[in-house]
């Protein structure tokens, strides 16, 4: 969804098991849930005349 | 586009909101996920950091990931935090980009609005502001951003194509989106994701 929405250089940190010992574990395992980390980067200008003709 | 989406947007933001006001005023009381805290250090932040946080700055964290993991900030830099909460990450982001930079937390809770901005007056963080908005529309002009972050937020939002789409306009040419979000390995099945109270616990 991040490349389809514009943006580039997708980076995906490590899961996180963020709901370990939570109340929500059981619902969280069943589905495979875990936090992740992202970076992205919203594509630099390119100058006047740059593009594909 | 709107009528794909699984469940109603403003209902869902009723639900998100009252489930993170109970979090502002009571934080300890004990809800489907961690915070505070014990989070904060689960989730891997510098402790140092941490430690010189008021109580209040820390106890109603409810982030899932760290979003300063995979780069820190610079100083100078300006700074969306998009559902900002009582203000955690936004008050590490204060850190990290120092004076010279800006920061502009975003929430949609008014408890949460109070929490932060009081701390932020009390933190004597003057490069530091929580305006109200949503994530769907931020009160920031375009490409005003070097850095977007985000903690737990977007998978509370019907619309994520529509928050990634603000993000991206109030974001500089070149500048970062880094935020951490849940994600399942295994599919929802499509009565659950129409289930509105499973978005919230």
């Amino acid at each position: 969804m991040l490349t389809d929405s514009g943006f580039t250089g997708v980076v995906i940190g490590e899961a996180v098991d963020t709901f370990d010992g939570a109340k929500g574990e059981d619902k969280a395992r069943a589905y495979e849930v875990y936090g992740y980390t992202f970076m992205a980067s919203r594509p630099p200008e390119r100058p006047a005349g740059s593009g594909r003709r | 586009m709107a009528q794909d989406l699984p469940v109603d947007s403003h209902a869902l933001r009723e639900q998100v909101r009252g489930k993170y006001r109970a979090v502002a005023l009571e934080p300890g009381a004990g809800f489907h996920f961690h915070t505070g805290r014990g989070l904060a250090s689960r989730l891997g932040y510098e402790a140092g950091v941490v430690d010189a946080l008021p109580d209040r700055a820390v106890e109603s964290f409810a982030g899932v990931g760290n979003p300063f993991s995979l780069r820190r900030l610079v100083p100078g830099e300006k700074v969306v935090d998009v559902g900002s909460g009582a203000g955690f990450d936004s008050f590490i982001a204060a850190g990290q980009v120092g004076p010279t930079g800006q920061v502009v937390g975003v929430d949609m809770t008014a408890e949460m609005l109070a929490k932060s901005r009081q701390t932020g007056v009390a933190l004597g963080l003057a490069h530091l502001e929580f305006p109200e908005g949503l994530a769907e529309a931020l009160p920031v002009e375009d490409a005003w951003a070097d850095v977007v972050i985000s903690n737990g937020v977007i998978n509370l939002c019907a619309d994520k194509r529509a928050v990634f789409a603000e993000i991206l306009r109030v974001l500089r040419p070149g500048g970062r989106l880094q935020f951490a979000d849940i994600a399942n390995g295994r599919p929802v099945p499509a009565e659950a994701l129409r289930d509105i109270d499973l978005w919230t616990g």
